[in-house]
């Protein structure tokens, strides 16, 4: 367990917080903290690859194809998010939260899962929903108001967005004993693993707490995908913790790593070597991505409020597309033509979620009366009597005014 | 693709009502691509660029640098053209940029929207408003009235029994119209004094049009005949006293909000009551029959309360009267009324009387000459009781008073008995409290 | 037909559930080695194993959020809360999250997750132990709320309730936990979501639920002594209500009567009241009065009979009743 704690600079760099009295004493938790320098990279902002024991080799035998696949992967969702975001701009959503700059946390974690595993995601993992082969178009339903989901998470194994902060980790761990439960009752069943996704605000949430508790006591194959963006809205994540959040996973007992999560290679190895972990029922993985909220929070938030331009600019030097495209471009792994080819994808999908959203009907109140409950319901029925006979009683309207809730 | 679109302000950050145009970034006459930045807005929450929804050249500007304008105000107008969509920054063929979107217009905000001032145009037939408001209740059991509790309270005041109101409202209760018509009927004097003297009704007689004929039978024929058979057989003695009831009323005061009698009705009639029987077993021989050979005295009381009914005066009787507690007997003398009220006094019912007690002051009347239920030797006429100045100590006050009549055979009963008789049933009438013994 | 206590019969209900539905499995707080606070789970760890009753930490939030989880994987988790005073931590899981599941995934998702919870007072407890939260949870949409009052509901309502597709919550009278009842293991009662008469009358309808139900009828038979009739109803169901059998019942009676150890203010009480009047405005002698709590947070023990409902606080109420 030590050494995949430990960053290409070693551990309890003198960075790290130290939490406890001096001397070794015994029954003293001694400061092995992960400072905020340590974090696995095999790729660094210039695009230079870094070389790593752990964790290189599962980046070391990808082909270019796969390589390109992430870069691709980078930039159409990318391109989606500012197409999600020029719709809500132009009053066809009511709201919208951009993925920008964490675009190599998603998709290479994303990438790092199979078919048969399943991810429980926040409100903004839309690269990780790309990878898992969604309509991205799906995920706009939300925003538009037309439906607290749009999709069926059994399809693609990516559970419907949840809004209410950290709610989703418990699920995911439970799904995850679930399938504990499965390979119990069949072991020939796949081994599969769970993705549970947060971020650093939801990190102080109770619910945190209590799925890496269950997580740990039950031995679940989850693996916690925190993304560190470092901001929840307009909180710094100076004030959700002093240390980096990794260091939780010590206090379960469970390992955890650290990752530059602008860099998709080391996202992609260590996320592989978590879910193996998890899968092969060696229990549960902490990852936390270092990354950045680029954006807003939401299309109604307004950063200039409470961060420097200076903070931001710095990122941007950190731009997960670009280190990839500098590597790819130096490696002669991608010439003009891809690069091109990748734009077109992203235009495509762009104007095919235009379309889409454009074309998407209203929401019908009488579908919400249908799925309150699965079984049949004497109250519920009653309601939707009522309301139909209420409704006729008005002259008839002009049925077209959409999210009113007719139809 | 030469229609024009107009582009609307949208609500760019969850509730917002308006924003200020600081920049526009194209003019008239410019090619723009969808999502090439129009105009730069200043919200209460930030500054935002608003990208172009449609492709073309842009018809015109709707709104100046500087101006504040509400959410869903037209801000450019940008009309489609044929040159222009394969530039943009994404593939906007004209296709993508439905002059109307079919479905779902662009949305003007999330925010709170303006209430609803004015109420929606029903359709045509107010039915359909009645039709099932929420869906009709069961029809309730055939033994159950139906009546608002307005209508149900108004009918205990009116000492009305619900059940004898023919109904008329909508879902078959009595309404509060049924119930004041009803008591109209039966008050039908007064109401129809005014028209009286005109003419009578019925079909026309013969000889005056202003001549009423009503067929005497049953019931009343019956009485009648107990009535003369009484009134001239037995040769009729009535005599009177003056109470102070002021007592009675206290007691009954007490009785109606004690625990023991909820949902009890409580009158004096049933202080009269227990006194005539009390007073009965201190004179037995105002408890009996005459037969010509012999004075039959009864050991009992089968007490008989004269009852107005709808069939006319008829009167039931309570069998062992002298047996019941006080609470027994007011149940027994509210199961009375309502029974005759509802006209459903059975002949049994009215058998083997050995006293009555008519209730003249009901009818608001002060005491009267009663004539004797043929089959008994006397009678006790129980008229109102009101205030009336009363001396106490010497002092004129005023105090609750009641004029007791009785009337006697006197074959049977002679003066000094039927004093004696009604005296006792004074002094309880006075005290209540006698009947302790 | 079985006599057996109201935590036997339950216990025996979830012995039948665990044998089966190979899918289902307890998990809660001391529910596994200990049988539970009150012994309802005795025995269950034994036959079935860890795997299908397991311990869990201590996390109310945990427990209901993981559950929903394992839900969504196909499985069927009976959830118990070992008190009521304790649901809170999770109620954020169960209103947001457990409630909403199905709409939000348009029809979708299910999350057939069970949850037992012991409330209600009168057993001299301290703080916290004595709850009767379900109007927090009626008021919730997309949740299934059940009472036993007697052992054959309990034997069988847990069965139903963890065959149903929607989420339901099962809250169990603990002052009631050793009232002894035939059980007929034979025939289901029907429909979980029903109320029954257990006392037929026709001046005077009582609606009581869980553990109020045999003070109800204590009631009901001190009344005959006034010379009233009042019929009981077992209410059984608190969401949704079986309004039509109430209905039915006051149309006959004329009177209503709804009693719970929850307060009065913002009770269940005040729904069934405000409906019946609306519905059987007509055949109404008395206004709809109802028996509660009072507004104070579950006082203490030694207080407890002022508190609670008893034969008492239902005949002051019947008297007002009749006094119309």
């Amino acid at each position: 367990m030590g050494a995949a704690q430990q960053s290409a600079t070693g551990i309890g760099s003198e960075n790290g917080t130290r939490v406890g009295p001096a001397g070794a004493s015994a029954g003293v938790l001694q400061p092995h903290t992960v400072g905020e320098r340590d974090m696995v990279q095999l790729l660094d902002a210039a695009g230079n690859r870094r070389h790593e024991d752990t964790f290189g080799p599962y980046v070391d035998e990808l082909d270019a194809k796969t390589l390109r696949g992430f870069y691709r992967d980078m930039a159409v969702v990318r391109r989606f998010d500012a197409e999600a975001t020029a719709l809500q701009r132009q009053g066809e959503l009511a709201l919208w939260v951009p993925v920008v700059g964490q675009e190599a946390a998603q998709i290479g974690s994303g990438r790092a899962m199979r078919p048969a595993d399943y991810a429980f995601p926040t409100y903004r993992e839309h690269g990780v929903a790309l990878t898992r082969g969604l309509d991205l178009a799906d995920l706009l339903k939300l925003f538009r108001g037309i439906s607290n989901g749009g999709w069926d998470p059994r399809e693609n194994n990516f559970h419907l967005y949840t809004l209410v902060l950290a709610a989703q980790t418990l699920h995911a761990v439970g799904y995850a004993m679930g399938i504990q439960r499965d390979a119990a009752a069949d072991s020939a069943s796949e081994p599969a693993a769970v993705v549970a996704y947060f971020g650093d605000g939801a990190s102080s949430e109770g619910d945190v707490h209590e799925s890496m508790v269950f997580a740990a006591s039950f031995n679940a194959p989850v693996v916690f995908f925190c993304q560190n963006n470092n901001w929840a809205i307009s909180v710094p994540f100076e004030v959700q913790s002093k240390v980096p959040l990794v260091n939780r996973a010590g206090g379960y007992g469970f390992p955890g790593i650290r990752v530059d999560g602008n860099d998709v290679l080391a996202v992609y190895a260590v996320t592989q070597w978590a879910l193996d972990h998890a899968r092969s029922g060696k229990g549960p993985v902490l990852i936390e991505a270092s990354t950045y909220r680029v954006g807003a929070h939401t299309t109604a938030d307004d950063p200039t409020k409470y961060r420097a331009s200076a903070e931001e600019e710095a990122w941007r030097a950190k731009d997960p597309l670009q280190r990839l495209e500098t590597y790819l471009r130096a490696e002669g792994l991608a010439d003009d033509d891809f690069f091109a080819q990748v734009k077109n994808d992203g235009d495509e999908l762009a104007s095919h979620v235009r379309r889409a959203t454009l074309a998407l009907g209203g929401a019908s109140i009488r579908q919400k009366f249908a799925t309150v409950y699965a079984e049949a319901h004497p109250l519920v029925a009653e309601e939707l009597a009522w309301f139909e006979n209420y409704e006729a009683g008005f002259a008839a309207a002009d049925t077209q005014t959409s999210q009113g809730g007719a139809a | 693709m030469s229609t024009s679109n107009i582009f609307k302000l949208p609500d760019v950050g969850e509730g917002l009502v308006e924003a200020e145009i600081v920049a526009w970034q194209v003019k008239a006459g410019d090619i723009v691509a969808v999502n090439d930045v129009l105009v730069e807005i200043e919200t209460a929450k930030s500054i935002v660029e608003l990208p172009s929804p449609y492709a073309g050249v842009v018809a015109e500007l709707l709104v100046a640098d500087g101006d504040t304008v509400e959410v869903g105000t037209p801000i450019i107008r940008i009309g489609g053209s044929a040159a222009a969509p394969e530039e943009s920054a994404s593939p906007a063929t004209p296709a993508d940029v439905p002059a109307e979107a079919p479905a779902m217009k662009p949305l003007v905000g999330s925010g709170p929207k303006a209430d609803a001032v004015r109420r929606r145009p029903r359709a045509g037939s107010p039915a359909a408003v009645e039709a099932a408001p929420a869906a009709p209740a069961a029809p309730a059991p055939a033994n159950r009235v139906l009546a608002k509790p307005p209508v149900r309270k108004a009918a205990k005041d009116l000492g009305i029994n619900l059940a004898d109101v023919a109904p008329t409202g909508l879902r078959g209760e009595v309404t509060k119209k049924d119930l004041l018509s009803h008591r109209d009927q039966q008050a039908a004097g007064p109401a129809a004094a005014g028209d009286f003297w005109a003419h009578a009704p019925g079909p026309a007689v013969a000889e005056d049009p202003r001549i009423e004929r009503i067929k005497v039978k049953g019931v009343r024929k019956a009485t009648a005949k107990a009535m003369v058979d009484s009134a001239f057989s037995a040769p009729h003695v009535s005599i009177f006293v003056d109470v102070d009831a002021s007592r009675t009323m206290e007691f009954v005061k007490r009785l109606k909000v004690s625990r023991d009698f909820e949902g009890i009705k409580v009158s004096p009639l049933l202080i009269l009551a227990k006194a005539v029987i009390w007073a009965a077993a201190r004179n037995p021989s105002v408890n009996a029959t005459w037969t010509g050979d012999e004075i039959i005295i009864k050991h009992f009381m089968n007490l008989g309360i004269a009852a107005a009914t709808p069939r006319g005066l008829m009167v039931p009787n309570i069998k062992d009267a002298q047996e019941l507690s006080l609470k027994e007997l007011a149940i027994a003398l509210n199961a009375l009324a309502t029974t005759a009220r509802a006209g459903k006094t059975q002949p049994a019912d009215m058998a083997g009387g050995s006293l009555t007690v008519t209730n003249i002051g009901a009818l608001g009347i002060d005491t009267g000459t009663p004539i004797i239920n043929p089959g008994e030797v006397a009678i006790v006429a129980f008229g109102t009781i009101k205030q009336k100045p009363w001396v106490v100590e010497g002092e004129v006050v005023p105090r609750w008073v009641t004029t007791l009549g009785g009337s006697f055979d006197h074959r049977v009963v002679d003066g000094d008995l039927s004093a004696r008789f009604m005296a006792d049933v004074a002094a309880i009438m006075e005290e209540p409290a006698l009947l302790l013994d | 037909m079985k006599t057996m206590t109201i935590a036997k019969a339950i216990n025996e209900g979830l012995r039948a559930t665990l044998a089966n539905d190979a899918k289902s499995f307890l998990m809660g707080e001391d529910i596994g080695s200990l049988g539970g606070v009150y012994r309802v789970t005795e025995g269950l760890k034994a036959e079935f194993g860890a795997h299908r009753v397991m311990d869990t930490p201590l996390a109310e939030s945990g427990i209901i959020g993981t559950a929903i989880g394992m839900a969504l994987r196909g499985h069927r988790p009976i959830c118990e809360i070992q008190f009521d005073g304790f649901v809170f931590p999770g109620f954020n899981q169960i209103t947001t999250q457990l409630a909403k599941i199905h709409t939000r995934s348009d029809g979708q998702l299910s999350a057939p997750v069970v949850i037992r919870i012991p409330y209600g007072g009168g057993i001299g407890s301290i703080e916290h132990h004595s709850e009767s939260p379900e109007a927090l949870f009626a008021h919730t949409a997309g949740l299934r709320i059940i009472t036993p009052s007697n052992a054959n509901d309990a034997y069988w309502m847990i069965q139903q309730a963890v065959s149903c597709k929607d989420p339901v919550i099962v809250f169990e009278p603990k002052r009631r936990y050793w009232l002894k009842g035939e059980v007929d293991t034979e025939n289901n009662p029907g429909d979980p979501f029903t109320a029954h008469v257990v006392r037929e009358g026709s001046d005077a309808t009582i609606v009581a639920y869980g553990p109020l139900v045999p003070v109800a009828l204590a009631a009901a038979n001190a009344a005959a002594d006034d010379g009233h009739s009042v019929e009981v109803i077992d209410l059984r169901s608190i969401s949704p209500i079986d309004f039509d059998t109430v209905e039915a019942s006051v149309n006959k009676t004329g009177r209503l009567i709804v009693a719970h150890e929850a307060p009065t203010f913002g009770g269940i009480g005040g729904e069934i009241a405000s409906r019946i009047s609306e519905r059987c405005f007509y055949s109404l002698e008395a206004p709809a009065i109802r028996v509660g709590g009072f507004h104070m947070p579950y006082p203490v023990a030694r207080v407890e009979e002022h508190y609670l409902p008893d034969i008492d606080r239902m005949l002051e109420a019947l008297d007002r009743a009749f006094a119309y």
